[in-house]
């Protein structure tokens, strides 16, 4: 029965028609039963008819329907017939008891009907609630899910549009707006519908969903705000571990070297060094000072890099002159590095010195690796590009490595296979400033195949037409 | 193992060639003989051809780990094993005490401290006697008679703090992690109870050091004491 008990009042009309066929029906079928049973206590054939009419459509169908049974009853059953007059005082009886019969009936009935109907409407509450609440929580973030809880609330209400905006918002002559409150009585949002809905979707709005509505924004924002928390946490606490990291890693580096002047000087102080010890000692004083000196200046390349502080200084720039002074900044070790650049590439914008210091590691760390077989370097033009590819025939690198390598203080694990006695700086410094140029640089490997190192650089990271002197209007 | 008398012999293994030449110099001052190595397979070669009477080891090596190294070593040499690394951390020297280094000295070190390390940890393997009265910096302590003074006054010590600082005292200089004390003091059931430990070394403080100083138990954080008196 529950189903048949919408939200809206049925048809009275029909309900009108109901009741007449029913008092009709229930007239004809006390003619039968007037031969097993005396006419006046037939009255009780009414009552499904009243039942039935107040229960779908309401008491005042109800007794309407009562007294259309009443009148029916008197005119066609009770003596005499065909008239509204009653002869019996029993039938006056009778007529009585049945037609204050037929009210309670309808009374009791409206009451269920009502209980029914509030039942039905307390469930469609909280199945808006349940589906508000859904549509805000369960997405990611709220800003997103306003717009479905939005036309949630439309539809489930019958409404053309309806939107939610954050902050508060006045109504306007197209729209009215019902202000979405947290518990501590903060307006936190708007909710905006058309003007000229019906009082009762007005009332509906105003007392089952605003006050809901307000509570599960205020939980929704409280949840963007504590994941937007724990992702910054997240975030901090990654950076600190790279930091450790990098902290443990530049204090190994600066002891090593530290360790070897400190032992040194010691030994150059004791009484029994022969002439060889002494020279070799103080080599390795200068040398590892030297060292020391490289490793500082390489942190501080990389701490401006980190910091962002490393503006390119934009001016025309010959990849050629780059990477000659680059070989020569590469160390002077006994492998050769073959350039081999095409007639086709032209000047680039870019800063020469970060160029220089770029190339300079990556050259260095070629050297390093290639086992002491030549490193070669070639350069082409590829559309607005310019591509450096620095190949060397060194032991290879695993796919897993390729992003790691650009990290500060990696080594990669072929690293400890040979003497290396790199600072593990120099590709991360290299990306720095190639970066810092406009430019990208990756790196193709397989193990024990050698590996390339490939820059690519834009011919002018401005994109603006150089005008040539002759060209510029006077 | 060295005749008596001639120098005693340390292997030494640091990839670094400019260490090696400054150690080599610096233990010759002290009156050891270097025997230098720069890779564990050098070092391992050397360890058992040449017998050493004590090593040190750095940690990073290019063929591996200098905690691997100590650990093959230990599988069949008690030769006293000092790791020398750059690495600064408690978690490094657990790991290596635990592989069976005795010592750990961090870079840069102090040469002194270095050669002082080498001698204690000699001296454990050195047979002779031992001392019974252990006299250090106005601290008197009488192992058969289990009895403390300092300055000339007698300090009343429990038992467990009296078998901790004999067992400190008897390995003068070297350092005793806190599972080898605990294991000796309390039983091989309590090698991981350091609060306990922590608690009775306070206690041995409280009575025998002056003002707080560590003038006698000094402590290796995360890893152990020593007796430095």
């Amino acid at each position: 029965m529950g189903g048949s008990l919408g939200g809206t009042r049925p048809n009275r009309v029909i309900g009108l028609t109901i009741a007449v066929t029913a008092v009709a029906a229930a007239t004809g079928a006390i003619y039968p039963l007037k031969t097993v049973a005396p006419a006046v206590s037939l009255s009780v054939v009414y009552l499904p008819a009243v039942l039935i009419v107040s229960a779908y459509w309401g008491l005042a169908l109800g007794l309407v329907t009562s007294l259309l049974s009443a009148a029916a009853f008197n005119f066609f059953h009770l003596p005499p017939v065909g008239r509204f007059t009653i002869a019996d005082s029993r039938n006056w009886v009778a007529l009585a008891a049945f037609t204050i019969t037929a009210a309670v009936v309808s009374t009791i009935a409206e009451l269920a009907r009502g209980r029914a109907l509030e039942a039905e409407r307390r469930r469609g509450e909280a199945d808006l609630v349940a589906a508000l609440a859904r549509e805000l929580l369960a997405g990611s973030e709220t800003g997103e899910a306003l717009g479905a809880t939005a036309r949630r609330i439309a539809e489930t209400l019958a409404m053309p549009s309806a939107a939610i905006e954050f902050g508060a918002f006045d109504g306007d002559e197209r729209r009215r707006a019902f202000a979405l409150r947290g518990g501590d009585g903060q307006q936190l949002a708007t909710l905006l519908v058309p003007r000229g809905l019906p009082a009762d979707t007005i009332e509906r709005l105003r007392v089952q969903v605003v006050p809901a509505l307000g509570v599960l924004v205020a939980i929704a924002l409280r949840r963007d705000a504590l994941q937007a928390e724990a992702v910054e946490t997240a975030a901090l606490r990654r950076s600190d571990d790279v930091k450790t990291a990098l902290l443990r890693a530049v204090s190994h580096d600066l002891r090593t070297p530290l360790t070897a002047i400190v032992a040194a000087g010691h030994a150059l102080g004791g009484g029994s060094l022969t002439p060889e010890e002494r020279t070799e000692l103080s080599a390795a004083v200068v040398g590892e000072g030297e060292r020391l000196a490289v490793l500082v200046d390489k942190l501080l390349d990389l701490s401006k890099l980190q910091a962002g502080g490393a503006a390119p200084r934009l001016d025309w720039v010959s990849l050629e002159e780059v990477l000659l002074a680059a070989r020569e900044g590469a160390g002077n070790e006994q492998t050769t590095i073959m350039l081999a650049i095409d007639p086709d590439v032209p000047a680039l914008r870019a800063d020469a010195a970060q160029l220089e210091r770029a190339f300079a590691n990556l050259l260095e760390n070629a050297r390093r690796y290639s086992g002491g077989l030549p490193v070669h370097v070639h350069v082409l033009r590829a559309g607005p590009r310019v591509v450096i590819r620095v190949v060397d025939r060194g032991p290879g690198i695993t796919a897993a490595e390729h992003e790691r390598i650009f990290e500060p203080f990696y080594r990669g694990s072929q690293a400890g296979a040979g003497r290396w006695s790199g600072s593990g700086l120099g590709l991360a410094i290299a990306k720095g400033f190639v970066e810092a140029n406009g430019g990208t640089i990756s790196v193709e490997s397989l193990p024990g195949q050698g590996t390339s190192f490939v820059v690519a650089l834009p011919i002018d990271p401005e994109h603006e037409p150089v005008p040539l002197p002759e060209e510029v209007p006077a | 193992m060295s005749t008596p008398g001639s120098r005693p012999r340390v292997l030494v293994c640091d990839d670094e060639q400019q260490i090696l030449r400054a150690l080599r110099v610096i233990l010759r001052d002290a009156g050891f003989e270097a025997l230098p190595a720069s890779t564990s397979e050098e070092a391992l070669d050397i360890a058992a051809v040449s017998r050493p009477d004590a090593a040190i080891i750095d940690l990073v090596l290019p063929d591996g780990d200098g905690i691997e190294l100590c650990r093959q070593l230990r599988e069949w040499s008690d030769v006293p094993l000092i790791v020398l690394s750059a690495v600064d951390d408690e978690d490094a020297k657990v790991r290596a005490l635990a592989a069976g280094a005795d010592d750990y000295v961090t870079k840069p070190f102090g040469p002194r401290e270095l050669v002082a390390r080498l001698q204690a940890n000699l001296r454990r393997t050195e047979p002779g006697p031992e001392e019974a009265v252990i006299e250090a910096d106005g601290l008197v302590v009488d192992l058969p008679r289990r009895t403390v003074h300092h300055d000339g006054e007698e300090i009343h010590l429990t038992p467990t703090e009296f078998g901790l600082l004999a067992l400190l005292v008897r390995n003068r200089g070297r350092l005793m992690t806190h599972r080898d004390l605990l294991v000796s003091v309390w039983g091989a059931g309590y090698g991981d109870d350091t609060q306990v430990l922590r608690a009775h070394i306070a206690n041995l403080r409280r009575k025998i050091e002056p003002d707080q100083a560590q003038r006698y138990i000094r402590t290796e954080p995360g890893v152990g004491y020593r007796f430095v008196g």
